[in-house]
């Protein structure tokens, strides 16, 4: 029974290989697609609360081009996206590292580290604001005991808030980071290391020359995908400070949803969110290019 | 197998567990203290032992219902997303076709749209299909949104395992099907138990998508119904500690019953070799 | 009739034996979807529904939760709207969005329910919130509105009356701060809320309005925010409240944070709505039982006190398919009998000036008789549709003065003229 050659390319592959796309293609399709050119569309007209609405083409681009507002909640995501993911993905290596190796109560610590990525972000960040209150906040008192007057009201201060910001995303999202790099981990095999153990490498040797190597891809993509999603960061934001104080937090998601959900200028509020969907895009593609295509080269032999 | 722990290997454990915890020993210390100790000032670090939140998050805020809401959610999301991942990543790892790389990069542009920005037309879609307020309601636009991860990981995965076993298989006569679930598989099962936890937690986390589509309190998910506690001029510290206890519980469960599965499928080093 | 009797009886309210109370008996059972919060007093909540529900027995009322703040249950409230929900008959509408959800088409008008001579047994203020170009949208269920608590201990100790101006109130606390020093070292002069957000909105416009200062010119076309006597008071906050009294911790002060620290007798000063009063009174949250004083806001000399206005209205979607049963439902909680449970039994302070002189209410807030005149006078926020806009033009502009005390408040000020102004233009443009 040899009609389906594996040597050779078949059109039975290829039927095979569609017929297993096709479910994942029709949610795409459906559930994100078909809304995110809905929103482009809408991103062409201006529309608010006691407006009709009128098509103006690229209008809302031109004005977001030209709004102050919009350009520092970009400095702050930016700002943001490189602070955060840069420790996520160092944390997150020490992370992997650790439960990749094996000991005693290894279950317990991988458990334990999931636990800040399992709590609902919601929650967490609610959390923070409470670890961060002026007055009955935790951190305020292991850093000051019962010197109440010495106590900050760290989310009263433009810099001190966004740094809790990156601090709350940092501890919520870095073991998302090291499980990914884990996974990279579990692909390297032993013997690498033995060999290079007999050839008396440091351990920092071994890491920084055989492991990191390896793991690059690993690392890739876990920075791909934090980079995305600090990029799209809301729910600290919209819990922790809204935007505050000063609009030292708004980032340009919170930026978007305000004037999408709040104020009701459906039309700028989408070409905000259609804006940062064009910049992620334009990342992405670069980075699929340099990276993920290496994935997609391995053919059979 | 077990070595004694080395000094570095010791530390990198205390600091990583000490950093994920203790944040959130604070929240478990908060939830056994009275309403009037948890606003004291300043902080009082040990509790009375009070376990009201306790009682007040499980009988007034129904907690038990919003979690039992969350695991139906954040399964079904998850079994649904491996099942519909798992074929499209053995197709883009190891068929040839044309168009792959379009396809990987397509579903990688899915995954970077904004959510508020979809969630709109996703209601209007809900709502011609009947999902407003209904758990599958919710499911389908979570599958959608983790699919990309998901594809993206489990491409990786079957991309590293050898294609010598699955040729064997296919001139065997196994078809894609057939090399795919009995020989890749069982091979990839870190590969799927990572992307299962990563699916879960997503779900289990979300809460804009949810608090849209579900306003109906039977239906509600734990993010939403922990948001809702919040009165309006007081904030329920307390409960929302005393719930955050309970409800991180499943997730540990999970977490201890899912990271067997990340080691225990055939290390990939064994298999090369 | 035969037919609804015959139904039995473990179906519940929905179909039970109505006695004829309702007209068009008649006609199926309804259900009425109401967008509501979970309330600071839900047991309250729970029996007037169902009291409502027994005088109604067709009628059945299903709640929707939606978050408690006033930002986060409107995005989610006009999310539906916007999708037409057909589902949705009532919801309530804060004092500041009547203008934007007529103006939009969500709102049902309530003029042929709601007659002129009704009307004016309500608080005149909230009955004008609910108005928007000569039709009414909405009836207040109840009244919000900023005022002042005191230490009446600590006044009294350093042979104060309760402050009459602003400067007043710093000279005040600065004493009581000076003479508390050993004992209470932690005492703040002042607690409130600072927060970028909604409420930053209402507090700063107590400040410039009692120094006969506006946000909107008079005509409502422009923003006026700009003039000498509203720059001087927001220097005033600025440079008095936040960085003498209060220090800048209340810049992450929402209602409860700032509540916090003065019933735990860590403030001497503190602005809030009337609900805090039952909180800085209850001893399972509170230091200062039996403390506390409260009265009208201060004002600054040649202005008049000014407390803004905040609140809820009940109202009906404009894709109701039973805006009847709705109006039966709002005209039963807005009743004299349910606002004076709801003040008895909720701490929510009546809409309807008749409650004020019962003394059953009364007795239970003994508050309220010195708040009438604070209720009568509460000063709304700008109404225009455009007001979210406004008002995170607002906040902005306040929230960046305060919190970076190096801003030039003229020039923040104008660049937050501009943007009201044009805003304001566009929707005239719009209607025009």
């Amino acid at each position: 029974m040899r009609e389906n050659d594996a040597m050779t390319p078949s059109t039975r592959d290829h039927a095979t290989g569609w017929l297993m796309i096709f479910p994942a293609l029709t949610f795409v399709a459906v559930f994100s697609l078909y809304p995110a050119m809905d929103s482009f569309l809408l991103s062409l007209y201006s529309e608010f609360p006691g407006s009709e609405r009128s098509f103006i083409g690229f209008g809302n681009y031109a004005e977001l081009f030209r709004d102050p507002v919009a350009h520092q909640a970009l400095i702050v995501t930016l700002g943001f996206v490189l602070l955060s993911t840069t420790l996520e993905l160092l944390l997150g290596t020490g992370i992997a590292l650790v439960i990749h190796e094996r000991f005693k109560g290894r279950g317990w610590t991988r458990a334990a580290v999931l636990i800040p990525w399992a709590i609902p972000t919601v929650v967490a960040a609610q959390m923070w604001r409470f670890l961060l209150n002026d007055q009955y906040g935790a951190v305020n008192a292991i850093l000051f005991g019962d010197q109440v007057d010495a106590y900050v009201p760290w989310l009263a201060d433009p810099w001190m808030a966004f740094g809790a910001i990156v601090l709350a995303d940092v501890w919520k999202t870095s073991s998302f980071a090291g499980l990914l790099i884990l996974a990279g981990l579990q692909v390297i095999p032993d013997e690498t290391y033995d060999a290079a153990r007999i050839d008396g490498a440091t351990a920092w040797q071994r890491f920084w020359h055989i492991t990191f190597p390896l793991l690059k891809p690993a690392l890739l993509t876990a920075l791909l995908f934090r980079t995305i999603d600090a990029f799209r960061v809301f729910d600290l934001v919209f819990v922790m400070t809204q935007g505050g104080p000063g609009d030292a937090t708004q980032v340009i998601q919170f930026y978007g949803y305000k004037t999408l959900f709040t104020e009701g200028r459906v039309g700028y509020g989408t070409t905000i969110s259609v804006t940062v969907f064009v910049a992620l895009a334009i990342f992405s593609l670069f980075y699929v290019r340099t990276v993920g295509s290496k994935l997609l080269q391995r053919e059979p032999a | 197998m077990t070595k004694p722990l080395r000094p570095a290997l010791l530390s990198g454990i205390l600091l990583a567990v000490l950093g994920s915890l203790c944040p959130f020993l604070w929240f478990v210390l908060t939830s056994f203290k009275s309403q009037i100790q948890v606003e004291a000032i300043p902080p009082t670090w040990w509790p009375d032992g009070s376990v009201g939140f306790y009682a007040s998050a499980l009988i007034e805020h129904r907690l038990l219902h919003y979690i039992r809401n969350s695991v139906i959610v954040a399964g079904a999301t998850t079994v649904i997303a491996l099942v519909v991942a798992t074929p499209t990543a053995y197709a883009l790892a190891r068929l040839r076709m044309a168009g792959k790389a379009w396809i990987l990069g397509g579903l990688l542009c899915v995954a970077m749209f904004p959510h508020i920005v979809i969630a709109g037309p996703v209601w209007q879609i809900l709502e011609r299909l009947g999902g407003l307020n209904t758990h599958w309601g919710l499911v389908l636009p979570y599958v959608s949104l983790t699919l990309p991860l998901a594809v993206w990981i489990l491409t990786t995965f079957f991309q590293e395992l050898p294609f010598e076993l699955e040729e064997a298989a296919r001139i065997d006569g196994c078809t894609g099907w057939q090399a795919l679930y009995r020989i890749l598989l069982p091979l990839a099962a870190p590969g799927l138990f990572t992307t299962a936890i990563l699916t879960f937690i997503y779900a289990w986390n979300e809460f804009f998508f949810a608090l849209l589509i579900l306003t109906d309190p039977e239906h509600q998910t734990l993010p939403v119904g922990i948001a809702l506690f919040q009165g309006e001029f007081t904030m329920p510290w307390g409960e929302i500690a005393a719930t955050s206890v309970i409800a991180t519980l499943p997730l540990i469960i999970i977490v201890l019953l899912f990271q067997r599965g990340i080691i225990s499928g055939l290390s990939a080093g064994a298999v090369k070799g | 009739m035969v037919l609804l009797c015959n139904v039995p009886l473990a179906h519940g309210r929905e179909f039970g034996t109505a006695r004829g109370s309702s007209p068009t008996l008649v006609s199926p059972p309804v259900t009425l979807h109401f967008v509501t919060w979970k309330a600071d007093h839900p047991q309250a909540w729970d029996e007037a529904i169902r009291r409502f529900e027994q005088a109604h027995p067709r009628i059945r009322v299903n709640r929707e939760i939606a978050p408690h703040s006033s930002t986060a249950y409107h995005d989610l409230l006009t999310q539906k709207l916007k999708n037409r929900d057909v589902s949705l008959d009532l919801f309530f509408m804060d004092v500041i969005w009547p203008a934007e959800f007529a103006a939009a088409g969500w709102a049902f008008p309530l003029d042929e329910y709601f007659p002129q001579n009704e009307r004016e047994k309500f608080l005149p203020a909230t009955i004008a919130s609910g108005v928007y170009r000569h039709h009414i949208y909405g009836v207040p269920s109840r009244i919000d509105s900023g005022m002042l608590y005191y230490r009446k201990d600590l006044l009294e100790k350093y042979g104060f009356s309760p402050p009459s101006t602003w400067n007043e109130l710093v000279r005040q606390a600065e004493a009581v701060l000076e003479g508390e020093r050993t004992t209470h070292p932690l005492l703040r002069g002042y607690s409130g809320q600072f927060k970028q957000y909604e409420g930053l909105v209402c507090g700063m416009l107590e400040f410039v309005g009692s120094h006969n200062g506006s946000f909107l010119t008079e005509d409502g076309r422009r923003s006026n925010l700009t003039a000498p006597e509203s720059l001087l008071a927001v220097r005033f906050v600025r440079e008095q409240i936040i960085q003498r009294l209060a220090t800048p911790a209340a810049l992450t002060y929402q209602e409860p944070e700032s509540l916090a620290v003065f019933i735990q007798g860590k403030a001497v000063f503190h602005r809030n709505w009337p609900y805090a009063w039952g909180l800085a009174n209850d001893p399972r949250h509170s230091k200062i039982v039996g403390k506390v004083g409260v009265t009208t806001l201060p004002r600054f000399s040649g202005g008049k006190s000014m407390s803004a206005l905040g609140g809820w209205l009940y109202g009906i979607s404009a894709y109701s398919q039973h805006p009847d049963e709705a109006w039966a439902f709002i005209e039963f909680m807005t009743s004299p009998a349910l606002q004076k449970y709801f003040a008895i039994h909720a701490s929510l302070a009546p809409s309807r000036l008749a409650l004020y002189a019962d003394p059953e209410v009364l007795h239970a807030n003994p508050q309220y008789k010195d708040l009438l005149p604070v209720f009568r006078t509460a000063r709304p926020r700008p109404r225009t549709p455009v007001y979210p806009i406004v008002s995170h033009i607002l906040q902005r502009y306040f929230s960046r003065v305060l919190a970076f005390p190096k801003t030039d408040i003229l020039e923040e000020a104008q660049e937050a003229d501009r943007k009201i102004n044009r805003f304001l233009a566009l929707v005239r443009d719009a209607r025009e």
